[in-house]
């Protein structure tokens, strides 16, 4: 029936999205054009750029979870435009966003199972590739805005197309990304090209037919929603009603209906009348999980706001504010940088909040402001660089965290590919790293150590030698599977639980 | 104030009254002098600095050679980076709001320590005023002090020159130069000046270079009679020996005074220019 035939064109196409990658670091020899008709080649980027090499790598065990090295999609051209700003699933996991700094989108898509290639199941492959911002000019001010993607959001899904908002600095975009497989041919009043036809040739009845064609995935611009935001985005979020969605920048968050353009509503404002009294920026917002009137935003002097639209439409009073009270032994120069919250996320039972500042995770109760339930070292050993870091502007580095889908573990990156998880009831942590060359095929993604001084174990690293360009600052979690994505500079890896591979294999 | 909060001030050698506290100064740092050759840099135990307020964070530990400064010194490089990095953020195209405000929170709160030493240790400088220039004025009059342990009440700790220098030719041209710094392309000078203040804390070299004094001797000191300071010092360790660092010599006319006040005038024009955004 119809069903299968879809699935096996997808099949198809994804196989033939599928580069051969005997060698990783050379790209393929000709990137194929992925069905691009002319009319849609502004929207539809062909694959050049991204090729696909496969790992598989024996589990390690942390907690439940053993992860294995399922994708890495390294991009062969290193320039800055690469580098992946921004990494989303979407509410099913079985699409994942990227954007990067060169304003583009690339999404991929999981693929269906397959027993011919047992180790394919839930690989992820590039899906559609779009361009979703261009560098623009703001004449008035005189200003180069950056085509830089910030934030992707999915919205859920409703019928068979997906959805997404992707944003830069000052501009939200939500985009269609729809399949088609079946074309309508034979018009009577239109020709081969879609121009009108001289009337006077049509004679006799002609209804248009549906024909079978390759499997095309479109990528089409629904609304721009601009000029809302003075200073820098940083945060999107969809409300849990589907109708609305939030942009946060500096000092303002702005409330939108996803159907209307030109006009939202400001719910928070704190640009003061003097901005020499300016001591605090919004750096994140977020919507719950399930109360469409219940938002937070994270400040720059470490605290959490949450607030509730039903008590006013100006949200300038909080309903609760979560704030620690800082720590006297630990005071330094450097206290207020590295206090300043870089990510803020509901958990998916919408009970807690995850916190990430710049040496540490936190998690917040919901009914618990004074302090946060649990506080996660990062990389603690750093304590002692700040000057140096503040130096070299790593300080400044915005580090996102995650939960996994069901709010057991907590993940975040740091320097040199690491990346960090805390398992919440085991108290237990780990480092690994996502490195192309330390892992190697059907090997153990071994955790990693960084000693600071004392005892150095073979294959420690030492503090000394971290790589501090290399930092992963965006990672994300599947919602309900134990396949996480880690953002690596310009790398892409994403890595699956063993455990979770034989229990669908 | 305390007697265990009493720091030792460096008065550069700039009256003839001052060169018998130079002497002293000179033996002590000839103790210190011996020490710092035997143990090189990581002389100084970081809880001579820190311990006097017991609160601040250990520093021993830390390979970064800034962090082996004694505490003034390290604010006084913090203040000169957040300035920097203030200015540059300000010729980008469009600065980031989030990092000119989280250095601009660190300036605020080094000034705001600063003043209230300062104040603490001169009675006859203006109370903490809440805007910049006032804090400037205290800045002038009140010596810069550092916490030091009770038990070693004579340990040379702070370096801080009381001078206007500002008053002394080379000083005012420098620091013309860098009242309009910010405004330059030019960058090379930043770079002199954090060194230019480190240089100062090198005392045995500008008693080395005595010819140094006559470009202090016009220059009227009076109110800053070393008498008022309950404990006259020697200068900090040789951690920065002075190869190591600039060796214009016209920067050992600058004192980490001056150069923090210069700092404050910047971080004036700074925030006229982060406000008017």
């Amino acid at each position: 029936n119809t069903g299968n035939e879809r699935q096996t064109e997808r099949r198809r196409g994804g196989n033939r999205r599928k580069y051969p990658s005997s060698s990783p670091l050379s790209p393929p020899s000709s990137p194929p054009y992925d069905r691009v008709p002319a009319a849609v080649r502004g929207w539809i980027f062909p694959v050049t750029r991204i090729y696909l090499h496969f790992f598989i790598l024996s589990p390690v065990h942390f907690s439940s979870i053993s992860l294995y090295l399922s994708r890495f999609l390294p991009r062969s051209i290193r320039s800055a435009a690469d580098i992946i700003s921004t990494v989303e699933f979407n509410h099913t996991g079985e699409l994942l966003a990227t954007g990067d700094k060169g304003g583009r989108v690339v999404i991929f898509q999981r693929e269906p199972e397959c027993k011919t290639e047992p180790f394919s199941q839930g690989e992820y492959n590039v899906y559609s590739t779009f361009q979703s911002h261009e560098p623009e000019f703001d004449y008035l001010k005189s200003l180069e805005i950056e085509e830089k993607i910030n934030k992707i959001r999915w919205l859920p899904q409703q019928n068979a197309a997906h959805f997404l908002l992707s944003t830069n600095d000052k501009t939200i975009k939500l985009w269609k990304v729809s399949e088609r497989d079946k074309r309508p041919e034979g018009y009577n009043l239109k020709d081969e090209e879609g121009r009108m036809k001289d009337l006077s040739t049509v004679t006799s009845l002609q209804v248009p037919v549906l024909k079978p064609m390759d499997l095309m995935v479109e990528v089409s611009p629904r609304r721009v929603f601009a000029n809302a935001h003075t200073y820098h985005v940083n945060s999107i979020s969809v409300n849990s009603d589907h109708e609305t969605y939030m942009s946060a920048d500096d000092l303002r968050i702005n409330l939108w209906h996803l159907g209307i353009t030109d006009r939202s509503f400001n719910i928070v404002d704190i640009k003061p009348v003097n901005m020499e009294d300016l001591t605090e920026v919004i750096t994140a917002a977020e919507f719950h999980p399930h109360h469409c009137n219940l938002f937070v935003y994270s400040s720059s002097k470490g605290t959490l706001r949450l607030c509730d639209m039903r008590e006013s439409a100006l949200c300038d009073k909080h309903s609760k504010l979560f704030e620690e009270p800082e720590d006297p032994s630990n005071r330094s120069f450097f206290s207020e940088i590295i206090s300043s919250v870089s990510d803020v996320k509901f958990s998916h039972s919408g009970r807690y909040l995850l916190t990430r500042d710049y040496l540490t995770a936190k998690v917040w109760d919901l009914n618990m402001e004074n302090k946060p339930l649990e506080i996660y070292q990062v990389h603690d050993y750093l304590r002692s660089k700040l000057c140096s870091l503040y130096e070299n502007d790593c300080i400044f580095d915005k580090f996102e965290c995650a939960w996994n889908g069901s709010d057991s573990v907590i993940m975040t990156g740091a320097y040199n590919n690491f990346f960090r998880m805390f398992d919440r009831n085991t108290k237990r942590d780990v480092t690994l790293e996502a490195s192309r060359e330390s892992s190697k095929p059907r090997a153990v993604l071994k955790p990693r150590r960084v000693c600071q001084g004392g005892k150095r174990r073979k294959d420690d690293i030492s503090v000394d030698s971290l790589d501090f360009t290399k930092k992963i600052l965006h990672t994300a979690w599947h919602p309900t599977e134990n396949i996480i994505a880690i953002a690596a500079t310009n790398n892409l890896y994403i890595f699956q639980d063993k455990l979770n591979q034989e229990m669908h294999g | 104030m305390g007697q265990r909060d009493i720091i030792s001030y460096e008065t550069s050698v700039r009256r003839k009254s001052g060169i018998r506290t130079a002497a002293k100064m000179c033996r002590l740092d000839v103790e210190s002098a011996v020490k710092g050759h035997e143990q090189h840099v990581n002389i100084i135990p970081s809880s001579r600095y820190m311990v006097g307020r017991g609160v601040k964070r250990k520093l021993s530990e830390c390979e970064d050679p800034t962090l082996d400064l004694p505490y003034p010194q390290q604010r006084q490089m913090v203040l000169d980076l957040c300035l920097n990095k203030l200015q540059s953020c300000q010729r980008r195209a469009e600065p980031s709001l989030h990092r000119s405000v989280l250095l601009a929170n660190t300036l605020r709160q080094i000034q705001r320590e600063m003043r209230q030493e300062g104040v603490l240790h001169s009675l006859e400088s203006p109370p903490p005023a809440p805007s910049l220039p006032q804090a400037l004025a205290a800045q002038r009059q009140s010596p810069e002090v550092a916490p030091t342990p009770s038990d070693r009440p004579d340990t040379p700790v702070a370096t801080f020159s009381p001078s206007p220098l500002c008053e002394d030719d080379n000083a005012v041209s420098g620091c013309i130069g860098l009242h309009k710094r910010p405004w330059s392309e030019d960058d090379g000078k930043s770079p002199d000046l954090l060194l230019g203040s480190f240089e100062i804390t090198n005392s045995t070299s500008y008693l080395t270079d005595l010819q140094l004094d006559d470009i202090f001797e016009d220059i009227d000191t009076s109110m800053y009679d070393p008498s008022d300071f309950s404990v006259l010092a020697c200068p900090s360790p040789r951690v920065n020996s002075g190869s190591s660092l600039g060796s214009d010599d016209n920067l050992k006319a600058f004192s980490s005074s001056s150069a923090l006040q210069v700092c404050l005038n910047d971080l004036d024009h700074i925030m006229e220019i982060l406000v008017r955004s």
